[in-house]
This record gives C-alpha cells, sequence and structure tokens, in this order.
C-alpha cells in the first residue's frame, strides 16, 4: 500500500511535467503516430497493420480540450476512422458541459424531455454506438478505450476502472452483468461500444458529482402520447455520484487515477507493469480539437450537430394520443396517430373503433416535435363530433 | 454456379436411369448440400453474398459474425436506392450496447432490403443465411466476387488469427 501511494505521488507529478509542455510537444508526439499520414491515404493500410502487429504495443492517454459534446463524438469519430491502432491502444477521456446523448439506434422523443433540455439549456446529441441515453455534465468523465477490433474486450477495461478508483480512493465498485459499473448496487458508469473494421472503441461514463436533478428532469417524459417504435429501448438505473461516498473524488483527480491505471497495466491482461511500465509508454497527451490537428475534424462536428443526424436517424417509429373535442361529447375511442420516418411526419391517421382516416395536414412532410403535435391535436379540437361522426359513417356507408 | 448445375442435372439423369429408391434418396441429399453452399462468397469482414438472376446480390453475415455478436436488437439496414462501393458502411447491427457496422461486399445498388428482418432482428441470429438476409444489391463490377472468400477459404481464414 506504501508502495503504491508513493507511486501515486510520483507518476501525479510527472503527469504535471507532461501537461505543462507546451502543445509543440504534444504536436510532435501527435505527429510521429503516423496518423497524418493514413489521412492522406485515405485509410488504414491493412499491410501497414501486418508490418506492425507484431510490435508491442505503446499506450497513450488523450485528454480532450474541448467540453462541446459535438467536438468530443467528432474526435472521437476521427480516431476511430484514422488511426492505425494495431500497436497503439489510445484511451480519450472527455468531459462534457451539459447534454443528454442517446444512443445510435434510440428515439430522442421517447427517451429524453425535450422541454426540459430546452429550459436548462442541455444540448441533445446522438452519438455512433449503441446502447441507451445517458446524461453529461461537468461532473461527469467520459472515457473511450480505442483498440483494433479484434483486441475489443469491454471487461477488461472496466475492470482496469475499477482498479484505478480502487488504488486512488479505495472505493470498492462492482461490474455487473450488463457492463455497468455498481456502487453499492447503484449504477455509477453506463457502457456503449462501436465496432468496425479494423477498429472499434468502448466508451464509458463516470459519475463524479453530477446533477441528479437535471439527470432525472432531462430523461423524464411527461408527455402522455404513446410512442410505438423499435428503436432500443433504454434500461433506467438507479444511480450513484463517486462524490456521495468520498468527497476526495473529482474530474481531475479521477481523470489521472484512470489515465495512470490504464499506462500501467498490459494490453493483454490486467498485469500491473508498475511505474516501469509507465515509463515506456507515450504518456498523456492533451487533445487541441482543431482542424490543423485533425484535417476533416469541422465537418465531422458539423453532421453531429445536425438536425438530419440527431433527428433524422431517429427509427421510424409512431405517436399515438387520445383526442378531446370541445363539445366534450363522448369520443373516449378516439385516437389520432402520426406516423414518423427520418424525423418526417409521414401520415397522420384518426383512429375511431378500428376505423381509420386519413387526416389532410400542411404538417405532412415537417419535422416532428412536440409542438407539431400539439398543432394536431389542437386543431383536431375544433372539430365537431358530429362531423367527424358522419364522416366516419359516411365511410362506412351508413 | 453452372458448375453446381452441371452436377445436379448428372445427378438427376442418374436418378432418371436407376429404379433404385436408394439412390433417389442420395441424390436428393446431393443437391441439397450443393444448393446450400454454393457461390457464397465471403468477406474478411464476415459479410456473405450470394449471387442471383440478373447480377442481383443477396447479403447478409456468417454465423462466425452473428456468434460474435449476440443478441441483436436493431438492424440499420441501408435504403433501396442507395449506392455503395465495395467496403464501404453500409447499415449497423445493434446487440448488447455495440452497434457494429455492416460493409458492403460489392459495388452497387441497393434493390431490396429484407423487411422481416428490421421487424424481428434477432432473425439473424436463428437464420443468417436464409430468413436473416439483409439487403439485395445490384453489382456494379461483378469481377469484385473474385477477389472474395469461397466457403472453404473462408473456414480456413477463421482457423487463422487474422480475423
Amino acid at each position: 500500500m506504501m508502495n503504491s501511494m508513493s507511486f501515486a505521488k510520483q507518476t501525479r507529478g510527472l503527469l504535471g511535467i507532461i501537461i505543462t509542455g507546451t502543445y509543440r510537444n504534444n504536436l510532435r508526439a501527435i505527429g510521429s503516430n503516423k496518423f497524418f499520414s493514413s489521412t492522406t491515404t485515405g485509410s488504414t493500410s491493412t499491410t501497414t497493420n501486418a508490418s506492425k502487429e507484431n510490435e508491442p504495443i505503446k499506450k497513450s492517454v488523450f485528454i480532450s480540450q474541448s467540453y462541446d459534446i459535438f467536438t468530443n463524438l467528432a474526435i472521437e469519430d476521427w480516431i476511430y476512422r484514422n488511426y492505425d491502432l494495431s500497436s497503439h491502444h489510445i484511451l480519450m477521456l472527455w468531459v462534457n458541459n451539459p447534454c443528454v446523448v442517446v444512443g445510435r439506434h434510440q428515439n430522442p422523443f421517447s427517451e429524453s424531455n425535450e422541454k426540459a433540455l430546452k429550459a436548462a439549456g442541455i444540448e441533445l446529441a446522438r452519438r455512433n454506438s449503441g446502447g441507451g441515453t445517458v446524461y453529461h455534465d461537468r461532473n461527469n468523465l467520459n472515457c473511450t478505450f480505442f483498440t483494433p477490433r479484434n483486441r475489443y474486450d469491454r471487461k477488461y477495461n472496466l475492470n482496469l476502472i475499477s482498479r484505478g478508483i480502487y488504488r486512488e480512493y479505495g472505493i470498492d465498485t462492482e461490474i455487473s452483468e450488463r457492463d455497468d459499473i455498481l456502487l453499492h448496487g447503484k449504477k455509477i458508469s453506463g457502457t456503449a461500444a462501436k465496432l468496425g473494421r479494423p477498429n472499434a472503441y468502448h466508451h464509458c461514463t463516470l459519475l463524479v458529482d453530477c446533477n441528479k436533478d437535471h439527470l432525472r428532469g432531462a430523461l423524464k417524459r411527461t408527455g402522455k402520447e404513446e410512442i410505438i417504435s423499435k428503436a432500443t429501448a433504454s434500461v433506467p438505473s438507479p444511480i450513484k455520484n463517486l462524490a456521495d461516498v468520498n468527497k476526495n473524488v473529482n474530474v481531475q483527480s479521477l481523470l489521472t487515477a484512470i489515465g495512470y491505471e490504464f499506462l500501467r497495466t498490459t494490453p493483454d491482461k490486467l498485469f500491473d507493469g508498475g511505474r516501469e511500465y509507465v515509463m515506456q509508454q507515450r504518456g498523456f497527451q492533451l487533445i487541441n480539437p482543431t482542424e490543423k490537428w485533425f484535417p476533416g475534424l469541422n465537418e465531422l462536428r458539423e453532421n453531429f450537430a445536425s438536425w438530419d443526424w440527431i433527428y433524422g436517424k431517429t427509427p421510424k417509429f409512431a405517436v399515438e394520443t387520445k383526442i378531446e373535442f370541445k363539445s366534450g361529447i363522448e369520443c373516449h375511442n378516439m385516437k389520432v396517430v402520426v406516423d414518423v420516418e427520418k424525423g418526417l411526419i409521414q401520415k397522420i391517421d384518426l383512429n375511431f373503433k378500428g376505423e381509420v382516416m386519413p387526416i389532410v395536414s400542411s404538417l405532412i412532410g415537417q419535422a416532428y416535435n412536440e409542438n407539431n403535435l400539439e398543432k394536431i391535436t389542437s386543431a383536431l379540437k375544433n372539430v365537431s363530433t358530429e362531423n367527424v361522426k358522419n364522416v366516419f359513417e359516411a365511410k362506412n356507408g351508413l | 454456379m453452372v458448375l453446381c448445375q452441371i452436377i445436379v442435372r448428372s445427378a438427376f439423369r442418374s436418378l432418371q436411369t436407376s429404379i433404385k429408391p436408394q439412390l433417389k434418396i442420395q441424390a436428393r441429399y446431393l443437391s441439397i448440400s450443393l444448393s446450400n453452399c454454393s457461390e457464397r462468397k465471403y468477406t474478411k469482414k464476415h459479410e456473405w453474398v450470394q449471387i442471383e438472376e440478373n447480377n442481383i446480390g443477396t447479403v447478409g453475415i456468417s454465423t462466425y459474425a452473428q456468434e460474435a455478436l449476440g443478441d441483436i436488437v436493431y438492424a440499420q439496414l441501408p435504403d433501396v436506392g442507395s449506392s455503395f462501393r465495395q467496403k464501404d458502411e453500409c447499415g449497423a447491427l445493434e446487440s448488447v450496447k455495440a452497434a457494429s457496422e455492416i460493409y458492403s461486399p460489392v459495388s452497387g445498388d441497393v434493390t431490396e432490403k429484407n423487411l422481416e428482418v428490421e421487424e424481428t432482428p434477432s432473425l439473424i441470429n436463428t437464420s443468417c443465411y436464409d430468413k436473416g438476409w439483409l439487403f439485395k444489391i445490384k453489382l456494379a463490377k461483378p469481377s469484385e466476387l473474385d477477389e472474395l472468400l469461397d466457403e472453404k477459404q473462408y473456414d480456413e481464414f477463421l482457423k487463422s488469427d487474422a480475423h
């Protein structure tokens, strides 16, 4: 224990030196990773992979200097697309301003509360990996583990985090069947992954001292309408902050602890290589999200921030809601059904006792959102019940 | 395919000339095993493509890939009319919180996607070579098929560490 304590102090000192080093140093270090050459050829060459496969794996910790969710998703995507990871494993550590991030195949309307997000100034984003919806703020640390697809190993990564937390703070955590990290049975970390060829990444959140009220408000839907869809649904879980059990935990110290745990652990299995092993690695590097460092980054960021990606990628869905007519005459069985594809309203139907009546509206072809749904329901409220009944009866030839 | 047809035809010919019921059974087994392995070509990324008529190929993922993914809960398939080059990302399959890219094994235009798989993604797990096909593509460069692995080469590739 004494040894590890003094090691932690020494390594923190080391971190100070590296981080206070100039950007020039960082730039040189990253330039030597050959990712500039791989972008000019347009893809990671398989011959390079083959020649590098037998080289010993070196590890880097990248610390993003951005708090913007779209920029961080773009850096993640850039590394995934452009790096040759065959002999270089990367852990990216990043923190965001308040935002809600839905999984690649999720429906933001069923996973989040649009009005609460707007009111609190919380961004909504869609990521490229699978899994469920998460809330981030400046007191949540995100970890992305980049490896070749054949080295992708979530349990290794999660155990590494768990060991790092124990080494630094003495907090015992466990890893659930769903690959969540649990503290006293409650979730402090959620996981997701993107698997491609040749590269893959696994990323996870780590709740340090998140605003739980914002988290709950942002992820709790209040609308009464029913959303029917094949989209991946989140599994809501009780959560806990690391700072709830140990006030010494903050994002900066956790970032250092996880970064060092990554550098001191051998890539094949969870073996502690100690300080000597750390010294053989590439160490910590601050990542400056500029076009000069990552050519094409701005375009990736724009895509992540676009309506087409955030809403347009929503798996097709239908929204069902009950209609109350102004006259108040009993018409409980009447529902309006809105079909949405690629985020756009495709069809609006009125549904009464199994009979379907299509509605012609200028809203067809428009973006689906709570506002437009309200427009539809309030327009229908003004229709007289008798008229609707007459139309249905006429349709039935009565 | 042509070769297989010839073998099948010759098998049937011998069947017709024979009156022994035992032979009939053998011939039936023969034709089944031939149709199962005829012309399915694989990529090193574990997609397969099988050519039907008019240079239209059916695309899916291999048993190895579906087993590695585990229970598939969502299939994002390419839209009909979209075009891809060989090895382009053209969709994704989601399983246990991981989105796994699908790469097009050949260049061409998508002519059909499997709506049943969109509705029931687990079909990919239960029937990856049959009901769990993903999409059909009109080949732009049929010569690309020559670069793909046949069943035997793919099996050998799986035995090697390279995948």
